[in-house]
């Protein structure tokens, strides 16, 4: 099986032979990854170069210290036009991180935007919070109205990357 | 015990060391929480927001009555600086563990707090001594003062509801935005308007007092590392204080101790500008977050000071007796996204590694699992190291964060793996501004390959121990034959 990996800000070909070892590019790796806290933590070993990795959220790894991001797509998804792994990453979902009071909407539908930008202000645990784009793109949609009370995690715009 | 989270287990810690047992209370979304496991006894104080729970006087002072208790601990934020609630722990003769009801007002009012200040002859900024009337009071003052100017709730502390102006174009809309805040965080409208000290370092200075009028001060914090006036970072020696500056600090936050007639412990906080001139801000009439730094240099345990003070008895030692070693340093781990402004985030902790090792003190209320609730402040541990000297406490710090490990909600901990590896904090050279100039916008840390590469092998060895279903409700039986038939 073939992975097309983003870790940070770099890509990665590995492919996982039927004898379970591991390929990046063409280079064969003695690498040895072992699961230390079930489904949370693994101890990789790289031609004796020890690592431990950490999930510490859905795209959020913890690797010896520092906090990456990591998108794994197989190949299936690479197939289907990375459908699969990548999909998530270009269809970005602002919702909100808690209860409050949508105060402003600061895009229209059809806008660019880039990373970084304000999308909303989300009134909560009395202050108010802006909400920023991740990555550059598009306004797909704005869900909610300005002035609306919202619960925590609904959904507030979607933006559309290429 | 009129608090919850790390504060709360703090305060039990001392107690227990003292041989003294200890009541807590909790909403109904802490009933597991770790402060009900730590007391000897846990009462339940109402449903989850503040208002219903932590910060009703009455029935907390009927709990601490009914369960025989001698004092009651307020920790910070909720009550602590609410005189009311000094009064009422008082008038039920108990022992307030913090400055009474009278002091509070006298200083918890910034205009009053002012006012006091310079009667002692301590510098405070130039602005206003009392709540500004109305928008067009404020417009006068900016005028006479000069842009730029801070525009703050005169009620408040934390932080909350400050506004810079810097031209009178902006003081309309930051006038009404600071009313609003101010309204719906304190309960009052009131602003104040000083000065802004551009490019200050936010400084503040320990004192302990006791019921006899002995004050002394157990040396400085520089907490200017802060996001939304609030603190992230805190550490002592303040890197950009010198002996001479150290001792007009103290001077200055005894002089304002005493002219309030302060007792227990206290923070007097102090805006240092670049020349090295300073002005006080505000005294912190409560224990402060940051307060284990000056514990690892001094030696001293607060909580159990600001006990025996509560008690009526002196201060054991005085200003000659306070001794300072080596430095430490606090890196606040909130429940916060600092990729997306430090956004408060709840969610649910499922796996926590704690550091540990030389020189390490690990204050937290972090547990797994553990809800983190989105009601209450989103502080979960503070992260303290000590060393001989700063570079040391800074290499502890920087390896115990690498030890450090939270699953399940976004924490500040990535700012401070960035922070402990800059050059401009590590040569001590930053002010409030820190954040703003350093970390706009955020950036993730370039790991070396082999690290990228284990990240890697992990990631899909977790995929392929856990296979996503192909649809829904698919089998395991057809899951796994469909991933053979893909190898």
């Amino acid at each position: 099986m073939r992975y097309a990996v983003r870790a940070g800000d770099r890509d990665l070909a590995i492919e996982v032979t039927p004898e379970g070892r591991f390929l990046v590019g063409d280079r064969v790796l003695a690498a040895q990854v072992v699961e230390t806290v079930p489904g949370r933590i693994w101890s990789v070993v790289i031609d004796g170069a020890a690592h431990e990795v950490a999930f510490v959220g859905a795209d959020r790894v913890w690797i010896d210290g520092d906090e990456i991001t990591l998108d794994i797509a197989d190949e299936r998804a690479v197939a289907a036009g990375r459908a699969g792994g990548r999909a998530a990453s270009a269809r970005q979902e602002i919702r909100a991180p808690m209860p409050g009071l949508l105060k402003r909407v600061h895009v229209i539908e059809g806008a660019t935007v880039n990373g970084g930008d304000a999308l909303v202000t989300l009134e909560a645990m009395k202050m108010e919070n802006e909400l920023r784009a991740a990555h550059a793109g598009t306004v797909a949609q704005i869900a909610v109205a300005e002035g609306t009370k919202v619960e925590g995690g609904a959904l507030l715009i979607v933006i559309r990357s290429e | 015990v009129a608090n919850r989270g790390e504060i709360a287990l703090r305060v039990m810690r001392t107690c227990r060391e003292l041989g003294i047992a200890t009541v807590a209370v909790y909403s109904d979304i802490d009933r597991t929480a770790p402060h009900v496991r730590a007391a000897d006894e846990a009462y339940p104080i109402g449903p989850a927001p503040a208002m219903a729970s932590y910060l009703r006087i009455e029935p907390l002072v009927a709990i601490a009555k009914r369960t025989g208790c001698d004092a009651i601990h307020p920790g910070y934020g909720f009550l602590s600086e609410n005189a009311d609630f000094a009064d009422a722990v008082a008038g039920a003769g108990l022992a307030f563990v913090g400055p009474p009801g009278r002091v509070q007002r006298a200083l918890g009012e910034k205009t009053s707090a002012r006012r006091l200040a310079a009667e002692a002859g301590v510098p405070v900024a130039e602005g206003t001594m009392q709540p500004l009337r109305d928008e067009a009071e404020a417009r006068a003052v900016a005028e006479r003062v000069g842009y730029p100017v801070l525009l703050k709730p005169a009620g408040g502390g934390g932080g909350k509801g400050m506004r810079v102006v810097r031209s009178a174009a902006e003081l309309g809309p930051a006038w009404r935005a600071a009313t609003g805040e101010a309204t719906s965080a304190f309960g009052a409208p009131a602003l104040l308007l000083e000065r802004l000290i551009e490019h200050a370092r936010h400084v503040e200075v320990q004192l302990l007092a006791d019921a006899h009028g002995s004050v002394v001060w157990l040396g400085e914090r520089d907490c200017s590392i802060q996001r939304r006036h609030q603190k992230l970072i805190e550490e002592t020696p303040g890197p950009g204080v010198d002996e001479s500056l150290r001792g007009a600090l103290g001077a200055a936050a005894v002089k304002v101790a005493s002219a309030a007639g302060y007792v227990n412990a206290g923070t007097a906080e102090f805006l240092v500008a670049p020349d090295g001139t300073f002005v006080f801000l505000e005294m912190n009439t409560r224990l402060q977050v940051e307060h284990p730094v000056t514990e690892l240099v001094t030696g001293l345990d607060l909580v159990a000071l600001q006990l025996r003070i509560a008690t009526g008895e002196p201060l054991p030692f005085g200003q000659d007796g306070v001794t300072r070693r080596g430095a430490a340093i606090e890196l606040r781990i909130t429940a916060e996204d600092p990729f997306a402004g430090f956004l408060p985030q709840g969610g649910r902790i499922d796996l926590v590694r704690e550091p540990s090792g030389p020189g390490i003190r690990m204050d937290s209320g972090l547990a797994a699992p553990l809800t983190v609730p989105t009601e209450y402040d989103p502080l979960l541990a503070k992260l303290i190291a000590w060393g001989p000297d700063r570079p040391t406490a800074i290499a502890r710090a920087r390896r115990a964060v690498r030890e450090t490990i939270v699953a399940g909600v976004p924490t500040s901990l990535p700012f401070h793996s960035f922070v402990l590896r800059e050059p401009d904090f590590a040569a001590g050279r930053y002010d409030t501004d820190y954040v703003s100039t350093h970390w706009s916008p955020p950036t993730r840390p370039d790991v070396r390959e082999g690290a990228a590469v284990a990240a890697a092998l992990a990631g899909i060895a977790r995929l392929r121990s856990r296979p996503r279903p192909i649809v829904a409700d698919a089998s395991p039986w057809s899951r796994s034959a469909r991933e053979d038939m893909l190898r």
